[in-house]
């Protein structure tokens, strides 16, 4: 809309009014994957909100889809479930069609870039993480874009939180920004694979970090953890204001 | 003329309908609740303050002095409750020394309600009053355009609901002081599990008539940080100097001078 | 160009002639849909305890501001193990019910195992209305309502709500609309975490739910005294009790309240 200046110009709503209706909404909550060298993690908080409301404390987002692959879509809380289901419902039928073959995750990957692009005018408003072993057995972390843009990456976090936890992830995972002391900043640190407990570990303090300063995160923390032996639960309590 | 500027206003208008953002003020979200009591009032207020959903401050201050025995809760923009409370903090002492009199609590009201009402709301200030004067116990709320309200109980802000659904189940006619200040400080407890807006810990201010008021900083703190799980402090060195230089703004001279005594 | 709103995107008639509505099977109308209620509904507030669930929600069907109807029921039994409660648009509503009674046909028809093993279960009833809520939503369509199922299935309660987004979830306590906002933090004070279920028996849950329902009357204005309260128990099996009231109201202290400041008289 143009402003022309007039006395009474500033006056004139600059917006449209609102009439139609709004098929979306933030339900909140952050989600972290972290691949390691023989495992891979797959962690959400369990607080599931709409606005300044908490709906649920605890509402799991992170699932084991079988196939040792484990899928979160964060987001639009009905988007995410409807993906999911869908994506589940692939890997029924691939099972039917394929003798009962093990989707790998580079499979499942590509499955779910052409559900997500499948809906690129009407979009499933999520960013989705899956996480599992490649067929190295190697862990393996995958994260798509609301549209079905995606990349395999050693560690990535969504939702509402994964601006405050991304830069520590570079800095702890990649130890992005770190140089080995007394090399004057020409070496950088080396990077190795990190354990379990150490991942686990600082999944928690991601967690708990992001709890403090992000109003939408909190409540609970489940941390599924893939390795060939298959997925594992754990949960952390969160602080709940 | 003294007062704000509206100077910019048009150009802001401008500037949004050109799709730049306006910078957004710190806290809507608080929760806030005044309560009275037999023989005196106090007021509660949660300590978070939030810019979106980011938490700007986990233990900042909402409870405000607006003279020794008149105190006030804000919820609202807080540089809007911060600098409202304070200048009619500074007209009641004025007003006090001129007129040789105790400050009371309907003059602080009236004197916020006319200066938010003059600026049309765009002072974003909802104020919970409360205090004791020569005429008693006092508990009162303002809003940002002007209107007041006087009442046993009031809460304020986004937890409003929270706490007033404690107060509503809870108050009834001649609380004892202790009674009061656990009835309040639940309500503001249910503002900060309930509303995201709200969070952290709950501070309390009691006003006894006789006494001198009692500022209770984090009265309740049920939100304290467990230990991290690993230490993050890293080795010396980690980040390299790259390049070091001295600049010599000014030359130093030193000479010894004999001072006789 | 045609300004009337009902010839919108149709070639002038000056030019082309009359518009055959028969060419494209196009309706006489431009096409519709819900984007506000109308005759509202408002909360509808629930909670678990150890041996089953209650849900409950008020008669008031309101237009607006005006008190419409003050017969309404809200709260809808399905089988005898379930019972939804919905808030929102009346209309949309009576549509669900609609839907519901259909299910229950259905499921009824040349079925002699309906009375026990291929019973409606709650989780039954609860993927069918999600499944139409987000359809609804994804066809741009929605029904405008918030519902929440309850209902005990394997002896273990049952809650879950969804609305006209197709958002879902569970919690101990559950409420829609004004209800989030005043009755969770009462209900959330008696059972906030999934242990406290078991500390909490049904007078107490009952007590909870009575008291929060007169928080509601005092404070929405949207709200009405009458309201009807659903407990689905594991031994006592479903009951609904209607035509219930906000009892032991106080008011007591307004009548020394003056003014809104300064006055005295």
């Amino acid at each position: 809309m143009n402003t022309v200046a007039s006395e009474y110009s500033s006056e004139v709503q600059s917006t449209p009014i609102e009439h139609s209706f709004n098929p979306y909404s933030d339900n909140g909550g952050t989600i972290l994957g972290i691949a390691g060298e023989d495992f891979a993690v797959l962690a959400g908080d369990t607080r599931h909100t709409t606005d300044y409301s908490i709906n649920s404390r605890y509402e799991p987002k992170v699932f084991d889809v079988g196939d040792n692959i484990i899928m979160s879509a964060n987001g639009f809380a009905a988007d995410g479930e409807a993906l999911l289901k869908r994506f589940k419902n692939s890997l029924k039928w691939y099972h039917f069609d394929n003798n009962e073959k093990k989707l790998s995750m580079s499979a499942a990957a590509r499955n779910i870039q052409q559900l997500l692009y499948g809906k690129r005018f009407f979009p499933y408003y999520v960013h989705t993480i899956i996480a599992g072993l490649d067929e190295d057995g190697k862990g393996s972390v995958f994260s798509f874009d609301p549209v079905g843009s995606y990349e395999r990456e050693q560690c990535r976090a969504g939702g509402a939180a994964a601006s405050l936890i991304m830069p520590f992830l570079d800095n702890q995972v990649n130890f992005k920004n770190q140089y080995v002391p007394g090399t004057d900043g020409k070496e950088k640190r080396h990077i190795k694979f990190l354990t379990v407990d150490e991942v686990v570990r600082l999944v928690r303090d991601a967690f708990t970090s992001a709890t403090e300063r992000h109003i939408h995160v909190g409540d609970g923390l489940e941390i599924l953890i893939v390795t060939k032996d298959g997925v594992r639960k754990e949960f952390y309590e969160l602080k709940r204001d | 003329m003294a007062g704000l500027s509206f100077d910019n206003y048009q150009r802001n208008q401008f500037l949004t309908s050109k799709n730049s953002a306006q910078p957004k003020a710190t806290s809507t979200g608080t929760t806030i609740v005044g309560v009275k009591f037999e023989g005196g009032v106090l007021i509660a207020a949660d300590t978070r303050s939030t810019q979106g959903p980011i938490v700007a401050d986990k233990n900042c201050a909402k409870l405000h002095r607006i003279s020794p025995r008149i105190w006030c809760a804000g919820a609202g923009t807080a540089a809007d409750t911060e600098a409202v409370t304070a200048l009619i903090g500074s007209n009641i002492e004025l007003h006090s020394l001129s007129t040789r009199r105790q400050p009371r609590v309907v003059t602080a009201l009236q004197m916020l309600k006319q200066h938010l009402f003059e600026y049309q709301g765009h002072i974003g200030a909802y104020l919970i009053v409360a205090g004791v004067d020569p005429t008693g116990p006092h508990l009162m709320s303002v809003q940002a355009h002007g209107s007041t309200d006087v009442g046993y109980y009031l809460s304020l802000g986004s937890g409003s609901l929270a706490a007033m659904a404690v107060l509503e189940s809870r108050w009834r006619e001649g609380l004892t002081k202790d009674e009061a200040v656990s009835l309040a400080a639940d309500a503001i407890e249910a503002g900060i599990w309930n509303d995201l807006g709200s969070g952290s810990n709950v501070d309390v201010c009691v006003m006894e008539v006789g006494k001198d008021a009692a500022y209770l900083r984090n009265y309740r703190t049920p939100n304290v940080r467990e230990p991290k799980q690993q230490s993050y402090k890293f080795a010396r060195g980690t980040t390299a100097v790259l390049k070091e230089s001295i600049i010599n703004v000014c030359d130093i001279e030193e000479q010894e001078v004999e001072i006789q005594a | 160009m045609n300004h009337d709103p009902f010839s919108w995107g149709r070639p002038s008639d000056e030019t082309y002639g009359a518009y055959d509505t028969k060419i494209a099977q196009a309706p006489a109308f431009p096409k519709m849909n819900t984007t506000q209620p109308i005759v509202t509904g408002t909360s509808v507030i629930s909670m678990k305890y150890n041996n089953g669930v209650i849900i409950a929600a008020d008669n008031l069907g309101s237009y607006g501001s005006l008190l419409r109807f003050t017969n309404v029921e809200r709260l809808i039994p399905v089988g005898n193990s379930t019972v939804v409660g919905i808030s929102g648009d009346i209309s949309d509503m009576q549509h669900i019910e609609d839907l519901l009674e259909e299910m229950k046909t259905e499921n009824n028809y040349d079925n002699s195992y309906v009375d026990d093993e291929e019973a409606l279960k709650p989780s039954y009833v609860f993927e069918y209305l999600a499944t139409v809520m987000y359809n609804r939503r994804s066809k741009m369509n929605p029904l405008w309502n918030a519902i929440i199922v309850a209902g005990m299935e394997d002896k273990k309660p049952f809650l879950r709500y969804v609305n006209l987004l197709g958002v879902t979830y569970s919690s101990p306590t559950l409420a829609t609309g004004f209800g989030a906002h005043l009755a969770l933090p009462l209900m959330r004070r008696v059972v906030d975490r999934e242990d406290d279920i078991e500390k909490t028996t049904l007078e107490v849950a009952e007590n909870t739910i009575l008291e929060s329902m007169k928080i509601l009357y005092y404070r929405d204005a949207r709200s009405s005294r009458k309201f009807s309260m659903a407990i689905i128990d594991n031994d006592q099996g479903l009951i609904l009790k209607k035509g219930l009231q906000v009892e032991n109201m106080s008011w007591e202290f307004a009548k020394n309240i003056r003014g809104y400041g300064t006055q005295k008289v």
